[in-house]
């Protein structure tokens, strides 16, 4: 919670739960420099944990919403090649105009959310397991329509020059546009949770759903508009990647589950629900990114290098944990004045 | 505000202090590869790791930026080529799995002054489009041929294709070549393409072949893409109960293949000699970087070799050194 004060001081910035996120990026990157010199250090280093973060970041939001609000959804491992797929199919395969290739990508988003969200309220099944359906349904649908249609598990797409330019295009040769959507994501998603009333409900939900229903908050309505925000911004995660690696597979998203759930947590959002920032999101992905990333550029012998990001990411949660337990636990000493 | 005004004061201050040491020396020769934990990719690593010797008795390094799963072959091959750039190398060494991804990154390491060598995925014309320095590995596609034919020379009539990394073009194109060359001795072959999700997964793929095979009783050879599918495929083949009808062979080959087509379980194994792929890609890149030598002839195939009951036991002897 965010409680504004009239000045602002070192301490009150130290005890923001999101501080604890921010000390924990700062650690990360300052191993990764001392160790990788300055080639991490760099703009074009920068560029390569900046394009990692972008895709992750814009599925992340809309999960760690979700988590805040007390769901879970794993069906993005498989919207994320639907969305590819169903772009490259349709705009490549089949040669219709991009703008019907992303248009059917995105419905196609907007639909699995919606029927993860209608069984998700209407049924007592969690959500985990819901998704988890979902995620199974989707991946068998993709694999056998893509076989059908195309004959084999790997379409390429050759988008034409404005697709190209507004979500396929490297800016400078090694920044990848889908940069500038993770930021505009950030911005619209951190504006709901943090300064418009839905991000209250959000928190409520996750707090207690029942009083939240009884205050008057429409919970089912906004679970199933949340579902379809995260299913819609995997399908978008899809067709950008689409169109920037002009080839979609069918199985390019598995990872994403788990590493979305990563840059939530280590962007200190509660598994448990009620918790959470946008803030806290976009620098825990950073963190994840930073992390994976990093690893290139030191010198270290690539076969330990699972064991370095499975290291630096619990320190990275448990330093943020620290922080939030000494921002929660805060008292000011009497007489001090506030 | 000051805290993080601070934070990043330091960080430029220890930037700079370190601006001068790089981690990674002059005359980097950087590595596009498979994940350190495949099978096949930990042989071409034994070769890399060979090269690095010579290439750091120069004076240089080399660096392996290895992916993390095979999902998403393409772009993450193309990402890490970027990576590569962006980490000054001098050169770098990648396999062409999905052209359509990754060309695009390659023509950007060319334009920003790093030569380029093919290995182990791509093929000698893409090498030639491409300006690349050169290919080392197989022709797929001839190498499928190669396995084709041997199946129908012993009889086999319908043989399935198992690929578990689908749209990696090296692999499709294997699957094409066997496919194509069954068929000037009778026979017909299949692919059947299993999930990239399901690669690793010993139990998943057994059981796919395993339900394949039950289903078409025609069938009477299977042919996986890997070593490590190939031991799934026995797996399944003896489960379902039909070891002397169906005749296995593999792409590529591990120690527990080698002992089955010793004792005679498995037909054969087309060898592309991983080793060799690693060991010449880095130190061809080196040479050519350092002191401007290339190979004259171009591609430097190192496969399509059959491995078969005729010559495994010279085989066995490097397998158990890890080279094979």
């Amino acid at each position: 919670m965010f409680i504004p004060s009239k000045t602002l001081s070192l301490g009150g910035l130290l005890r923001r739960p999101e501080s604890g996120t921010f000390l924990g990026l700062a650690v990360v990157f300052a191993f990764f420099t001392w160790f990788g010199g300055s080639n991490f250090a760099s703009p074009t280093g920068a560029a390569s944990w900046l394009n990692v973060a972008a895709s992750l970041g814009i599925i992340a939001i809309p999960i760690g919403l979700l988590m805040i609000a007390g769901e879970l959804d794993i069906s993005i491992g498989s919207m994320v090649p639907a969305g590819s797929m169903t772009c490259a199919i349709v705009s490549g395969h089949f040669g219709l105009p991009i703008a019907v290739g992303v248009g059917a990508a995105l419905a196609l988003g907007a639909l699995v959310g919606l029927i993860n969200g209608i069984l998700v309220v209407r049924t007592a099944v969690p959500s985990l397991i819901v998704t988890l359906g979902t995620l199974f349904a989707v991946a068998g649908l993709l694999l056998g329509l893509a076989v059908l249609i195309t004959g084999t598990t790997s379409v390429s797409l050759k988008a034409g020059p404005e697709a190209k330019f507004l979500l396929g295009q490297f800016i400078g040769g090694i920044y990848q546009v889908t940069i500038f959507w993770w930021i505009a994501a950030a911005l619209f998603w951190g504006f709901v949770l943090h300064l418009s009333p839905w991000g209250n409900w959000i928190l409520a939900m996750g707090g207690d759903r029942v009083s939240a229903r009884n205050a008057g908050i429409p919970t089912d309505r906004l679970t199933i508009i949340l579902f379809m925000c995260s299913s819609m911004s995997a399908a978008f995660v899809g067709l950008s990647q689409a169109i920037l690696y002009n080839s979609a597979q069918v199985s390019a998203g598995q990872s994403y589950i788990f590493n979305a759930i990563i840059a939530v947590v280590v962007g200190g959002v509660l598994l448990t629900g009620g918790y959470g920032s946008v803030v806290g999101i976009v620098l825990g992905t950073i963190t994840f990114a930073v992390v994976t990333q990093g690893i290139y550029y030191t010198g270290f012998d690539a076969n330990w290098s699972s064991l370095i990001i499975g290291i630096l990411l619990l320190g990275a949660v448990l330093l943020n944990n620290t922080f939030r337990k000494m921002a929660l636990s805060y008292s000011p000493k009497t007489g001090a004045g506030s | 505000m000051t805290t993080k005004t601070m934070m990043k004061a330091a960080l430029l201050a220890m930037t700079t202090a370190l601006g001068a040491s790089a981690a990674l020396a002059d005359g980097m020769v950087a590595v596009v590869g498979g994940k350190a934990d495949d099978p096949f990719f930990a042989k071409v690593k034994k070769g890399i790791d060979d090269a690095t010797l010579v290439v750091e008795a120069h004076g240089g390094t080399v660096n392996y930026l290895m992916l993390q799963n095979y999902d998403n072959i393409g772009g993450d091959a193309a990402n890490l080529v970027r990576t590569a750039i962006a980490q000054g190398a001098a050169v770098i060494a990648v396999p062409n799995w999905v052209p359509d991804s990754q060309d695009e990154a390659i023509k950007a390491a060319q334009a920003a002054g790093i030569p380029v060598i093919l290995y182990n995925s791509g093929g000698g014309e893409k090498a030639k489009e491409l300006g690349a320095i050169n290919y080392i590995g197989n022709e797929e596609y001839t190498a499928g041929l190669a396995a084709g034919a041997y199946f129908g020379r012993h009889g086999r009539k319908n043989v399935i294709c198992v690929n578990t990394v689908p749209g990696a073009q090296n692999l499709e194109d294997r699957c094409r070549g066997v496919s194509d060359g069954i068929v000037p001795e009778g026979g017909v072959s299949n692919q059947l393409p299993l999930p990239a999700s399901s690669f690793g997964d010993p139990t998943a793929v057994a059981e796919a072949i395993k339900a394949t095979l039950l289903e078409d009783a025609t069938i009477d050879g299977v042919i996986t893409i890997s070593a490590g599918d190939a031991n799934s495929a026995a797996t399944g083949i003896e489960q379902g109960g039909l070891t002397g009808r169906i005749a296995l062979a593999s792409f590529d080959m591990d120690g527990a293949g080698l002992d089955r087509i010793k004792a005679g379980t498995q037909l054969f194994a087309v060898d592309q000699q991983p080793w060799l792929q690693g060991f010449l890609a880095v130190s061809m890149a080196d040479a050519y970087v350092r002191y401007g030598l290339a190979i004259a002839s171009a591609p430097v195939l190192t496969g399509p070799g059959i491995v078969d009951s005729a010559n495994i036991d010279a085989t066995l002897a490097g397998a158990a050194a890890g080279y094979r």
